[in-house]
């Protein structure tokens, strides 16, 4: 082994505490960027896959001026479901109402509300928003309506400040003596009347019986809304066959790029009908662009954390050069040219960043695993959508490595300023 | 060869006008108070230093104009240093301090020979200990198996026993004599303690950073 090295080596595991300083500088550098990848980028890919599973699929075509497509949703997703790499496609539509409800005979409150119109068929096969339903069933009739857990509550008062109940927790038997303004969420069976404005500015009502209860944590899904099947809502906004929006859900195989391709073979099969088509990576861009730029910043911050490592190398390093003033006297006037003491101290800093590199990726490793098989909830609420990124863990631990090296040249070059004779006179 | 230390009314000339020549396997004792000049000629002569005037030729090969790195590369081939203290690498073993000048060639094959001469100066148990377990004697002699490695023209000692008790020192002089002998090494020592070194094969008294040949009396004639 080259003797540089192994001076190296022996002067770090010699000075052992300023190693282990130098070393954890580095891996905590390393780590405070690993958790901050795990818990923002984790948000950030929640929400995408909520979004995705939810909202928007994996493309999204809509309409581009006008707020419904006109042309038959039976045309279009036909046209998708014959594409190789199309799981699902479903047509959805969506509205506003004011939502009453009565429990126990008595009217508790009216509200504004988003209305969801589903294909249940289609919709099931599409999105994963029935699995949210913890209580009862997704829409399977006409006049069935999925309410939303928050609207489910603000419809039995329970927003007056009143403490929230679910449904399941409520004691039957106890519901005799609850006061009238009482909180009582609405719940499975209950009915709900909904009134809904007609493309002619009509009043249309109708009355809905709960089928269900949905619930998302983090509230990604449609908690503030109510779900009802399209064509009922069709028929009361008079809008027989439009769709709002078609979603698709493509096999999980289909690469970004191929999602783009496909999206890009719609668009080409249908120039006339002014419709736009997103992959969810544009749906969420345009959405989340604030977000990312605060992922950014973190990410800048977790930067400058490791630019203090450095510095804290810098100061190490300068103490250790310093501490071995006598000994490059020695080597010095035994031969040693400036160059070799150069690559000792810089092998020096070279084993410190591998060796912080290692250690701060292993820790920031062994916490992404835990936030993984944890399921990690952010504030108690939304998973985090945990990924290992291979390439972002490699560029961290190799910068972070690169900056260990770099902080050691100036404690280099100081040493290689160092005069044999001068040296060996500090005793 | 003069060297002069500082500028104008604090300027210190710590040698002045030295001139001489040391003869191949000479083993020279350099006397002298303290503050005379000793280590600034050794220095002057080990190439860790550049006179003000003069110049230094080794096997007639003026040094002058040698580059930091050629000085390096010619300190390593041509010249041996012991010094007062901790002369080696505390973070390296007996035998790795011995190995270091000619690794820093990246001459790897003198393990033999580095092994040899650790015996010859009687270090052949300590090999493999760190060179900061072994006594002061111990360390001393071990430097001057290192300023042997790489068979140099000289070997420089300043003050190599002043730092250990009379007997100790006694012991590495009498190593530094025997290799002296035994590999017909040129010798120049640094010494506060002529006595211990007696018999040796010359001796050049440093006064006032003026040279003279032969031991004390101050009315000693200057070296041509
Ligand atoms: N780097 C320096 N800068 C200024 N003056 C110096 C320097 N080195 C030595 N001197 C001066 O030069 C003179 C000779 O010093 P030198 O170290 O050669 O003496 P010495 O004979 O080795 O003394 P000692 O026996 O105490 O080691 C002294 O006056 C000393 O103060
Ligand atoms: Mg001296």
């Amino acid at each position: 082994m080259d003797y540089r090295l192994h001076l190296a080596k022996r002067m770090l595991v010699n000075k052992r505490g300023s190693l282990i300083g130098a070393v954890l500088a580095v891996s905590i550098g390393i780590l405070v960027i690993n958790v901050n990848f795990v818990i923002f980028q984790g948000i950030y890919d929640a929400i995408v896959r909520d979004m995705s599973e939810y909202r928007f699929g994996d493309i999204y075509v809509y309409d581009e001026e006008k707020s419904t497509i006109e042309k038959s949703d039976i045309v279009l997703i036909n046209w998708f479901e014959r594409i190789p790499g199309v799981e699902a496609a479903t047509p959805r539509l969506e509205a506003s109402a004011t939502a009453e409800t009565r429990i126990l005979g008595q009217q508790h409150e009216k509200f504004n509300v988003p209305v969801l119109g589903v294909d249940p068929i289609s919709d099931i096969r599409t999105s994963t928003i029935h699995e949210t339903v913890g209580d009862g069933q997704y829409v399977y009739a006409r006049n069935s309506i999925v309410v939303g857990e928050s609207v489910a509550s603000d419809l039995g008062g329970c927003s007056r400040g009143c403490s929230f109940m679910s449904g399941g927790e409520t004691d039957p038997t106890a519901t005799a003596d609850v006061d009238l303004g009482d909180c009582q969420p609405v719940r499975v069976g209950d009915s709900v009347k909904l009134t809904i404005t007609d493309q002619w500015g009509i009043d249309q009502k109708k009355r809905f019986v709960v089928t269900g209860i949905s619930g998302t944590a983090g509230g990604q899904g449609f908690d503030r809304s109510v779900i009802i099947h399209i064509d009922t809502l069709r028929d009361m906004l008079d809008r027989s066959g439009e769709s709002r929006s078609i979603m698709v859900r493509l096999q999980e195989s289909v690469s970004p790029h191929d999602a783009k391709q496909i999206k890009n073979q719609f668009l080409r099969a249908f120039p006339n009908d002014n419709l736009r088509a997103e992959t969810i990576e544009e749906s969420a861009e345009s959405t989340l662009s604030g977000f990312k730029s605060g992922i950014a910043m973190i990410n800048l911050i977790g930067y400058f954390g490791m630019g203090s490592s450095a510095f804290a190398i810098l100061t190490i390093q300068m103490m250790l050069v310093n501490s071995k003033t006598r000994e490059i006297g020695i080597m010095r006037a035994i031969g040693a040219r400036r160059k070799d003491i150069l690559i000792i101290f810089i092998m020096q800093g070279m084993i410190i960043g591998a060796m912080g590199a290692g250690a701060g990726t292993a820790l920031g490793l062994g916490y992404t695993t835990y936030a993984k098989i944890t399921n990690m909830e952010f504030q108690g609420s939304l998973a985090l959508e945990v990924n290992y990124n291979w390439q972002k863990i490699g560029e961290t631990a190799f910068l972070a490595f690169i900056l260990a090296m770099i902080a050691s040249i100036y404690p280099s070059y100081r040493a290689t300023k160092k005069q044999p004779v001068e040296a060996m006179r500090s005793v | 060869m003069s060297k002069i230390y500082g500028e104008a009314e604090t300027e210190v000339r710590a040698l002045d006008n030295v001139s001489f020549s040391v003869k191949k396997g000479e083993f020279v004792l350099v006397i002298g108070s303290s503050g005379s000049g000793k280590s600034t000629l050794l220095n002057m002569i080990g190439l860790l230093d550049r006179p003000t005037e003069g110049r230094v030729l080794v096997d007639g090969f003026d040094t002058s104009d040698l580059t930091d790195n050629e000085i390096s590369a010619f300190r390593n081939k041509k010249l041996g240093f012991v010094f007062q203290f901790a002369n080696l690498l505390a973070d390296l073993t007996v035998l790795e301090n011995v190995l270091l000048p000619s690794q820093i060639q990246f001459d790897s094959t003198t393990n033999n020979r580095a092994k040899e001469i650790l015996e010859k100066v009687g270090l052949k148990d300590q090999l493999f200990k760190r060179a900061n377990k072994i006594s002061g004697g111990q360390a001393q002699r071990a430097a001057i198996a290192r300023g042997l490695v790489n068979n140099p023209t000289i070997v420089l000692a300043d003050e190599p026993t002043g730092n250990l008790d009379s007997v100790t020192a006694k012991n590495v002089i009498e190593v530094m004599k025997k290799m002296a002998k035994d590999l017909g090494q040129t010798f120049i020592v640094v010494t506060h303690e002529r006595a211990q070194f007696g018999d040796v094969d010359r001796i050049i008294t440093i006064k006032d950073g003026r040279a003279f040949e032969g031991e004390h009396s101050p009315e000693l004639e200057v070296v041509a």
